[in-house]
């Protein structure tokens, strides 16, 4: 990521300790602060570097590749051959796109807003002292640290119709489980909740913060006039997360979009097609169909689908008033 | 288009698609200061694993400049895996190739013609099975030399073929048909047993709640599965080799509604919930767990079932359809990949590996049917002193026999197919709609 530091934050020129056994004369000074203010941009340019030249290659590069390939019928191997806009003409009369799409967005209505409250709720259990807490909140960011392919795997198993340990405990209510990842109307609630168990942790510990930065001034002030809790959680509390919430909310749903490991470990897109999402359908034409400029139309597709719902989130986000203690 | 924008494209293509989604494959150069040469050969059945790493302990001795590296990546994502590389040009020097695959690479050459080292060496071809030596032809050219062969047939448990009355012979005798099941599913049905130890035929049978059944079926695209029992009923796939689908006939939808029916409708068979592919149990772990009594399976797993069942299983010949016999007969090569920067060396690989020398050792391992038929009886004779009879393989081999469909379309197919079938697997979906949805889709991407 590229950090701009603001001027006003950058240490003045003449603070920088240079040797000046003797004052310099006004001229001298001028001088000098040009030549430290060329000095300064160097620096920063040469700290800027190697995250600029990843930046370039790694991001910049490729999206130009991806927009370029999706012009072309290419199959890896051959020769590519220029087609124009015919990609994007079978994307909009493709059926399996649209299903693609519609369960995307299935999963991201399911993923967010549940992963969201979830970690609201546990962010305000854990904002308090008690005996444990600490071991309690690496406990709930653990998940998000584990490799996403192994818990598939794990997961796979737990939801196994048979020997399942989700189905064996449902049978101890004599409840006989679904056979979940076989089922069109279950497959992705699995995955969603699979994801949900996995990220809330890592939420939490962004609404922790914010919520550490709310002064305690406030509460106190609130206490004063008599306000309930719930009056103090949805007038001071929430309001004042709303910065910590706008990160969490843009940073989840963009990754939501994007999900892939999940459903290429426990689902491949079945049963059904049922979660076939974007990203998976992207993978299969591009890696098992070898079609990869119609693969990269795709992704240009869902690419517009993200910087559309980004968008909305920071109109939303932005016409709110922002309040600033510093 | 020029060969630098191809370059360039190729570049930002692997770059872009393969950053977020494959972990990197570093290519490493393959050649040290002290002359010796790495070479990587690509294969995707860890069963077979160990069998080659003896070959190519022996292949090592006898080229001490040359060592190999085997990658092994699951068929899942074997063909990807090896797509990608060949775009980025750090494909494997030598790997296995499978008839399904061969007729693209082939034509967007990237394999290496063989033709010239044969000659140059002198190598006697006459020794390969033709059937199998030709599947590696294209246009007078020698792409690969057979590895193996292989059929399907029908893996028990002994204990419990036994317990349930049948022997071997019996198991090989079955025929099946489309009005009552034949006495193929009379046989499951003495091997099923719910958990109150009645049968399916049985009033009271609890098909909720089933012990051990008569069998199991799982394939990502039929060859182990329904294209058995198609070819029992008839169907032949294509119209001719590189032409149309024809799933969608009465001949080939008859066999796979059989199918269905051996889960849905008798009870006979392990619930696709459990064995659709690609996340279900593979079919020597339902019979490790002894799920079921019977698997239809090829014959590159015996040595999974050895491992597993210590010698506590045989091999019975698949039934007869409405038909007649039937199976999918089907074999493997050695490619050498042509970007390879030791083709001189890829080729010694290819070769051994070909040879009666490497096939022998194979053999004596039980891995796989050898690609060189005078070798067959050994094969035999190491699973006879084993305790398994493996003959029903090479007996449905010299019956009625269904070559892997040879088709442009593979790739569309093996996609299409998986989803679609798994769904008439689960019954939600039917098999005359699947197979007109599989057909249409897999005839369109035929070129």
């Amino acid at each position: 990521m590229i950090v701009n530091i603001p001027a006003a934050t950058r240490p003045p020129a003449a603070d920088r300790g240079h040797p000046s056994a003797e004052p310099p004369t006004p001229t001298d000074g001028e001088r000098h602060r040009r030549r430290s203010r060329i000095r300064t941009a160097v620096e920063a340019y040469v700290l800027l570097a190697p995250s600029l030249i990843g930046f370039v290659l790694f991001l910049l590069v490729p999206i130009v590749g991806v927009v370029v390939i999706s012009l072309f019928d290419w199959n890896l191997m051959g020769s590519p051959h220029f087609v124009g806009l015919a990609n994007y003409r079978e994307m909009a009369g493709d059926s399996e796109v649209w299903r693609a799409v519609r369960n995307t967005v299935y999963y991201v209505v399911l993923n967010i807003p549940a992963q969201t409250v979830l970690a609201l709720l546990l962010t305000l259990a854990m904002n308090r002292r008690m005996r444990g807490g600490k071991v309690l909140r690496v406990l709930f960011v653990l998940p998000w640290m584990a490799m996403p392919v192994a818990l598939g795997i794990v997961w796979n198993w737990a939801f196994d119709p048979q020997n399942g340990v989700v189905n064996q405990f449902l049978s101890l209510f004599g409840v006989d489980g679904p056979a979940w990842l076989s089922s069109t109307a279950w497959a992705m609630p699995v995955l969603a909740s699979v994801n949900i168990w996995q990220y809330t942790g890592y939420t939490m510990l962004f609404l922790l913060a914010g919520l550490q930065a709310i002064p305690e001034s406030l509460y106190e002030a609130a206490d004063l006039d008599g306000a309930g809790p719930v009056t103090r959680f949805f007038r001071i509390t929430l309001p004042l997360l709303r910065p910590s919430m706008f990160f969490v909310l843009v940073t989840n749903t963009i990754g939501s979009f994007q999900m892939f490991d999940t459903v290429y470990v426990m689902t491949q897109g079945g049963p059904g097609g049922s979660t076939d999402t974007m990203n998976f359908h992207i993978y299969q034409q591009a890696f098992q169909l070898f079609r990869t400029g119609y693969a990269s139309a795709l992704a240009m597709l869902l690419f517009a689908l993200i910087l559309l719902v980004t968008a909305v989130q920071v109109v939303y986000f932005r016409k709110r008033t922002v309040y600033d203690f510093s | 288009m020029s060969a630098s924008t191809r370059r360039i494209l190729a570049g930002a293509a692997t770059g872009a698609l393969l950053l977020g989604l494959t972990t990197a494959c570093g290519s490493s150069d393959s050649s040290s200061s002290n002359g010796t040469v790495t070479l990587r050969y690509a294969i995707w059945d860890a069963v077979q694993k160990p069998a080659l790493q003896k070959s190519i302990a022996a292949f090592e001795k006898q080229h001490p400049n040359i060592k190999v590296k085997i990658e092994l990546n699951a068929w899942a994502q074997y063909w990807s895996k090896l797509q990608t590389q060949i775009a980025g040009r750090t494909a494997p020097d030598v790997f296995w190739d499978h008839v399904a695959y061969f007729p693209q690479f082939a034509q967007q050459g990237v394999l290496t013609d063989l033709t010239p080292y044969i000659k140059a060496d002198k190598l006697d071809t006459s020794v390969y099975d033709s059937k199998l030596l030709s599947g590696w032809q294209q246009n007078g050219k020698q792409y690969g030399l057979p590895k193996d062969w292989d059929t399907i047939a029908q893996v028990y448990n002994k204990t419990m073929l036994k317990t349930a009355g049948l022997t071997q012979e019996q198991l090989s005798g079955l025929s099946w048909n489309t009005t009552d099941g034949g006495t193929f599913v009379k046989a499951l049905q003495k091997l099923t047993i719910d958990k109150n130890g009645k049968h399916p035929n049985e009033t009271g049978f609890d098909s909720e709640h089933v012990k051990q059944y008569g069998l199991a079926l799982s394939s990502p695209n039929g060859q182990t599965d329904w294209w058995n029992a198609a070819t029992q009923n008839g169907c032949k796939l294509q119209d001719k080799a590189w032409g149309k689908w024809t799933i969608n006939q009465p001949s080939c939808v008859q066999a796979i509604q059989f199918v269905r029916d051996l889960r849905l409708k008798y009870h006979v068979a392990v619930p696709a919930s459990v064995t659709n592919t690609p996340n279900g149990a593979a079919l020597p772990a339902v019979m490790a767990r002894k799920q079921a009594a019977v698997v239809w399976d090829g014959s590159w797993d015996l040595n999974a079932y050895q491992s597993s069942m210590k010698g506590n299983f045989g091999v019975a010949e698949l039934p007869a359809g409405p038909v007649g016999k039937g199976t999918v007969y089907n074999g493997l090569s050695n490619a050498l990949y042509a970007g390879s920067s030791h083709p001189k060396e890829a080729w010694q690989l290819v070769k051994w590996l070909g040879s009666e020398e490497s096939q022998k050792i194979i053999v004596a391992t039980g891995s796989v049917w050898p690609g060189i038929p005078t070798l067959n009886k050994d094969f035999v004779t190491v699973w006879q002193k084993q305790g398994v009879d493996v003959s029903a393989f090479s007996k449905e081999a010299g019956d009625t026999t269904i070559g892997y469909p040879l088709t442009t379309s593979s790739a569309t197919y093996n996609v299409k197919v998986q989803d679609a079938f798994n769904q008439v697997w689960l019954g939600q979906q039917s098999a005359q709609k699947a197979a007109d949805s599989v057909n249409e889709e897999s005839n369109a991407a035929v070129k």
